[in-house]
């Protein structure tokens, strides 16, 4: 593949990807911080319905032969840690490292300085790469994955992922409906009658 | 309802839609969606401007190298703005510089101070993400599809710690 052709390929798919995180409001800094604070679970429903539809695309192309697998090894310390601390810049951002552009491209001007903190976190974790990874953080238990730890193909354990993501999502559309979580501006700020609402169902569920 | 200039798509269809991104990822690329990468390559980049010596560290050079992987990651992202900045054209809904949800999270409506919390949040969000390999794309909606068990560990404490700085240090939205 040439460098050409990846980049053509990059911006395409970005294009859908980008399109797609816009139109489902899951890039708005209210649905994020909503969602980390419990009260908003848009994020979540578009995650699990992304997994699912991932899983069950990977199943038949991996079941079928068409492609390898690209799983990232293990690394506990690393994982825990490094996610602890993205969990925290993302509630922060009201974003995520790929987000972060959904909201520049809409016009929130913040995310510029979310994207350059990035940058600037990234080049930090480069200078300190060659010493984190000699230390617990570059621990590898090697290329764990779920379905050889139960001693199933690959296939049947991404369908069966793929429904219990279905099965969580109707129940989360259950607890909490789509239509309540966008606010008036679509932006995840909630209007003070549909909080009061969405408080009492959070309460309910409880 | 799937117009292209509505406000807002089932999150269960824009879902299926980013689901679906990952064909194109693996046939064509032979890798999975993924976006934290793309920070090292275009920030080693830029501080090889200043310091050309930082390609001496290998984690740098194999990021920056011009190869189809890591350059597919930069315009994966840039893509990202583009197809937001049209889909947001579409339907007329330009966002504010500053979304107002945050004077309330914050306590303040100061733009210093928002744009003070975006750098180190963008900060922690990418070293959080570089020392764990993955951030949400990554490791959340590619290594979870895989069945990668540090990928489920790496997602369960991103929500873990984005759910316990939200309550402590952002007020109520």
């Amino acid at each position: 593949m040439s460098l050409v052709n990846a980049i053509v390929i990059g911006l395409a798919m970005g294009f859908v990807f980008g399109f797609a995180l816009e139109k489902s409001r899951v890039f708005e800094p209210g649905i994020i911080v909503g969602q980390m604070q419990l009260r908003n679970f848009l994020m979540l429903k578009v995650f699990l319905t992304a997994v699912a539809a991932g899983a069950v695309v990977l199943a038949i192309l991996n079941g079928f032969g068409f492609v390898k697998l690209a799983p990232k090894a293990t690394l506990y310390a690393a994982d825990l840690a490094g996610g602890v601390i993205l969990g925290s810049g993302i509630a922060l951002a009201g974003a995520c490292p790929g987000t972060v552009l959904a909201q520049i491209g809409a016009g929130y001007r913040d995310a510029i300085v979310t994207l350059i903190g990035g940058l600037a976190g990234a080049v930090a974790y480069s200078y300190a790469e060659p010493a984190l990874s000699k230390s617990v953080f570059g621990v590898s238990s090697g290329k764990l994955l779920l379905n050889e730890l139960v001693g199933i193909p690959y296939w049947q354990g991404a369908l069966a992922l793929a429904a219990c993501c279905v099965v969580i999502l109707v129940l989360l559309e259950r607890a909490f409906p789509t239509s309540r979580e966008y606010g008036s501006d679509v932006d995840g700020n909630l209007e003070r009658a549909e909080r009061d609402h969405q408080t009492a169902r959070v309460a309910a569920a409880r | 309802m799937l117009a292209l200039t509505s406000r807002s798509w089932s999150p269960y269809v824009a879902g299926t839609l980013i689901g679906l991104l990952q064909i194109p990822a693996f046939l064509l690329i032979e890798t999975a969606l993924g976006a934290s990468s793309s920070y090292v390559t275009v920030g080693g980049w830029l501080a090889s401007l200043i310091d050309p010596g930082i390609f001496k560290i290998d984690y740098v050079a194999r990021h920056v190298a011009a190869t189809g992987k890591n350059w597919w990651q930069v315009a994966l992202v840039a893509g990202i703005a583009i197809g937001a900045f049209v889909s947001m054209r579409l339907s007329d809904s330009r966002r504010r510089p500053i979304s107002p949800i945050w004077a309330c999270a914050l306590g303040s409506p100061s733009p210093g101070r928002r744009y003070a919390v975006a750098f180190v949040a963008g900060f922690l969000m990418l070293f959080g993400a570089r020392l764990a390999d993955g951030c949400t794309s990554g490791h959340g909606l590619s290594g979870t599809a895989q069945l990668a068990v540090g990928s489920m560990v790496a997602v369960a404490a991103m929500f873990a710690g984005g759910i316990v700085t939200a309550m402590l240090a952002l007020r109520r939205i």
